[in-house]
């Protein structure tokens, strides 16, 4: 057995670690762990990159947070909730029914100028059509 | 086709009419929204928890009705 491990019960070493020592190897310890957090915080924030993603998107990142606070703050099982997602969806919506109703009207006016750009039948023939038709 | 004429002349005046007042109106809201996020660029961490705490008082009232 060695020395060290004497020491642990401090009943058979002749070497006993002293206060001073104790205290040192607290210390170094304690600015270890210190040093492993702060690189962990520094990668934690290298990874999420929040300065980037703010630059970047700055409304997206508000919203985000404000979605978040909105969670902790208990409010994601309430009927609010509901009619905030029936909004979003709706404006969400908006962009595809503008689009449908530009093709909508654009088709009518195509069809309202070809409609006029027909010669329009004459009455001896529109007679006949009508005699012959029925 | 005097009835389109008249359509188009109508549209052409409205246009004049608006089109100033909107081209200001677009170039005040770019103005804003410029303003607003340098503002957010220049204090992301104040800004951050200020839309944290604002979803959250939103939340915890929602959550007492």
């Amino acid at each position: 057995m060695s020395e060290r491990e004497h020491s642990g019960n401090g009943a058979h070493g002749n070497h006993r670690p002293g206060l001073g020592e104790r205290v040192d190897h607290i210390g170094s310890s304690a600015q270890e762990i210190f040093t492993e957090a702060r690189d962990a915080v520094a990668d934690l924030q290298r990874t999420l990159d929040i300065k980037g993603r703010m630059e970047r998107h700055p409304y997206a990142m508000l919203t985000a947070a404000a979605a978040v606070g909105y969670v902790l703050g208990g409010g994601l099982l309430t009927s609010l909730t509901g009619r905030l997602i029936r909004v979003a969806v709706k404006i969400a919506a908006v962009p595809f029914i503008k689009e449908e109703l530009v093709n909508i009207a654009q088709n009518t006016l195509s069809g309202f100028s070809a409609r006029a750009s027909e010669p329009k039948p004459s009455a001896e023939t529109s007679s006949t059509s009508g005699a012959s038709g029925i | 086709m005097e009835a389109t004429q008249q359509l188009k002349q109508k549209a052409r005046e409205v246009e004049e009419r608006l089109g100033p007042q909107i081209e200001e109106a677009k170039k005040n809201l770019n103005d804003l929204n410029t303003r607003i996020k340098s503002f957010i660029r220049e204090r992301p961490g104040m800004c951050l928890l200020g839309a944290l705490a604002f979803g959250f008082i939103v939340g915890r009232i929602a959550s007492r009705r």
